[in-house]
């Protein structure tokens, strides 16, 4: 009995240690002399792998700082982990790389319920995250402390869109399809917001779960209401259904969706090309656009990455990232989360390849502009409008 | 617009009917619910799509090779994981059949990546004919509705006057009184799975080229053959058939009326008729075999 009660306080004691070397392990500050510690979660495996590549691109941007000589002196160590999509993973990686690696901060991590899962975990233990790869308004509304937004929101890109149809296009009957959570209907709040501006309303919209894979009385009824353009709100999927089906039942309306479409390469090749002439937002320059900025990436990409398509989501990973090295080298040699919090907060009219980024201690979504593009022959890339603001943006007004 | 979602559901339905039919061809041999059924016949489709794009042989000709490795898939997924189990519970059956989904997406996964890809049979979507004004009825739901008909003559034909037919049945009937008139049943297991995973494979290459090829794609399809199974009777091989274009047109026009309600129509299907007639529209009711 003796033994064991020993044995017992020894494994106690053990236990004990390690959790408390754990713990002082988990409030290093993230960077040294010579590295500062970034990581970033993602699906690189599993059903949303194809976003997998966001993580991987904002790779290409470190490795270019780090081979111009990183930031005062300081390279870039930077982390991916792959969570599979699922929460519960990305619970557990954010666990791993704060508490064990002591990143410094994060950049990107595609979904909303993934980031969900971390957001107050990330803050408590005062790590920075900047600009998720997802846009909803519970990331940046209230202004979180540590989390910095650079994705234009949908409601900001339906509203802009939308706005664009009536008065560029002259379009009066709009219908609306949207995935039935908070991105579609997030898109669908955007486009009313503006119709209401002209007076107009949808002539109809129309929701559907992700996994649906027959489509034909949703696009039968759109069919049915006259709308001469649809603006859909949904996964790759779902939208290569809908045109099938459409092409099907002989109605052709103008598609527009958001910016989650604008991989054309991927949408053209699996519509077996029914994406051709498709509209839709932007958040990042065309992969092809000669601005000299992307072409450096994209000559970078071809050297590191070989292997690699340079495509929307790719290039996305470097956009999102962009704004925090901006504040790294604002920060200076003397490092700290405060510093470089106050650094970020500074940002104003930052200009990478995405839209404009303005950050402020009361707000810390740094966007509202999208580019408005249109998918063309063998997937080529139309610039329809440059850069323009949502002037309906409620959160601006608060 | 009426006769034009009559042709919808119907053409969806036929899709949903001959998945049903893969999933009844196990249950009547062996009663036991395969819910790798969707990722056997993604499996296949995925390797047909390999076919197409790496050796560019013929559909036709990636076709039956296809069809002769759904069939081999088949047997060697009832070698490997059912037939060594030890006076398996249906329950346990059913955690095996779980464990061959999970190997399937995983293994296409790793083989062919998540990314969506492109899956084309020669009966297109977009070549289309209007028969009557106001309804437009494509070359794929015409290939469907062909397709559909001739299994199911076949399968009729098979089990009424072959010998292996014949066999098939006295092992669902009853197992040990059909082992004790000669029949292999492990061998009629084997062939059911394999049966099942040829038509299962057919309905998947419908599915896959009106929506779009990936490791998920089957999943969703699966649930609904599974409501069109329960909807026409397990152990009816036309009836659910016919379950399957009942639920195609519920789908339909439900969805044309309440789009919000859509998705879950079939599952208050299920539990409509598991209520009122458990054993499904079609089939004589439930008697426990002794």
């Amino acid at each position: 009995m003796k033994i064991t009660k020993t044995v017992c306080t020894v494994l106690l004691a053990v236990v004990c240690m390690v959790a408390m070397a754990q713990d002082s392990f988990a409030v290093q500050p993230g960077f040294d002399g010579k590295e500062i510690r970034i990581a970033q979660w993602g699906p690189q495996t599993g059903p949303a792998a194809p976003w997998g590549s966001v993580a991987r691109g904002s790779a290409i941007l470190f490795n270019l700082i780090n081979e111009e000589g990183g930031i005062h002196g300081r390279k870039i160590k930077y982390f991916v982990r792959d969570d599979q999509y699922n929460p519960a993973q990305t619970k557990a990686v954010a666990k791993e790389l704060v508490e064990r690696q002591g990143v410094f901060a994060f950049v990107g991590g595609v979904s909303a319920a993934c980031g969900m899962a971390v957001k107050d975990y990330l803050a408590q233990n005062k790590v920075i995250w900047c600009g998720p790869s997802t846009a909803i308004v519970e990331y940046v509304f209230p202004p979180q402390k540590y989390l910095f937004g650079v994705y234009p929101l949908y409601e900001d890109e339906a509203s802009i869109l939308t706005k664009y149809l009536v008065e560029k296009k002259g379009f009066k009957k709009i219908g609306f399809f949207y995935q039935n959570d908070s991105y579609g209907k997030n898109g669908l709040a955007g486009c009313k917001q503006r119709l209401a501006t002209y007076g107009m309303k949808l002539v109809e919209e129309i929701p559907v779960e992700p996994a649906e894979k027959d489509l034909a009385s949703q696009m039968l009824k759109f069919k049915n209401s006259g709308a001469e353009t649809v603006i859909m709100w949904v996964n790759p999927t779902t939208a290569v259904i809908a045109l099938k089906t459409c092409a099907t039942i002989g109605y052709k309306p103008q598609w527009v969706s958001s910016n989650t479409l604008s991989d054309y390469p991927l949408m053209y090749k699996i519509s077996g090309g029914l994406f051709e002439g498709v509209i839709t937002g932007a958040f990042g320059l065309t992969p092809d656009s000669s601005n000299p900025l992307l072409v450096k990436y994209r000559e970078a990409a071809k050297r590191m990455a070989p292997d690699e398509r340079w495509g929307t989501f790719f290039l996305a990973g470097i956009l999102f990232a962009e704004p925090f090295v901006e504040a790294l080298k604002k920060a200076g040699p003397d490092l700290s989360t405060e510093g470089c919090l106050k650094a970020l907060n500074s940002i104003r009219n930052f200009q990478g390849i995405g839209p404009e980024v303005n950050f402020s201690e009361g707000v810390h979504q740094g966007t509202d502009s999208i580019q408005i593009q249109q998918c063309g022959p063998g997937a080529s890339y139309i610039l329809l409008q440059d850069w323009a603001f949502n002037d309906l943006a409620t959160w601006k007004k608060k | 617009m009426i006769g034009q979602l009559v042709v919808e559901g119907l053409a969806i339905g036929a899709c949903y009917g001959l998945l049903a039919i893969a999933v009844v061809i196990i249950y009547k041999t062996s009663e036991v619910v395969n819910f790798a059924q969707g990722e056997m016949a993604m499996f296949s489709t995925f390797v047909a799509y390999h076919i197409l794009l790496h050796y560019h042989y013929p559909f036709w000709l990636a076709f039956i090779i296809t069809m002769v490795f759904a069939i081999l898939l088949g047997v060697a997924i009832e070698f490997v994981f059912l037939r060594p189990a030890k006076e398996p519970t249906a329950l346990g059956l059913i955690v095996l059949t779980l464990g061959a989904e999970m190997l399937l997406m995983g293994l296409a996964g790793w083989k062919w990546g998540a990314e969506q890809k492109y899956f084309e049979i020669p009966m297109a979507y977009n070549v289309t004919h209007e028969p009557i004004k106001g309804i437009i009825i494509s070359d794929w739901a015409i290939g469907v509705f062909v397709v559909a008909a001739v299994l199911m003559t076949l399968l009729y034909l098979f089990f009424r006057y072959t010998r292996l037919g014949v066999a098939m049945k006295a092992t669902q009937q009853n197992k040990n009184a059909a082992k004790i008139m000669g029949v292999r049943v492990e061998r009629m297991f084997s062939l059911a799975w394999g049966l099942s995973s040829l038509m299962g494979a057919v309905a998947a290459m419908f599915f896959a080229s009106r929506a779009t090829l990936d490791t998920n794609f089957m999943m969703e399809p699966f649930l609904r053959a599974f409501a069109a199974a329960v909807l026409g009777g397990l152990m009816s091989i036309p009836g659910v058939l016919i379950g399957g274009e009942l639920l195609g047109l519920i789908e339909n026009f439900f969805g044309y009326v309440w789009p919000e309600w859509k998705p879950i129509v079939a599952f208050l299907v299920i539990v409509i008729v598991l209520c009122v007639r458990p054993s499904g529209l079609f089939a004589k009711h439930y008697v426990k075999k002794v």
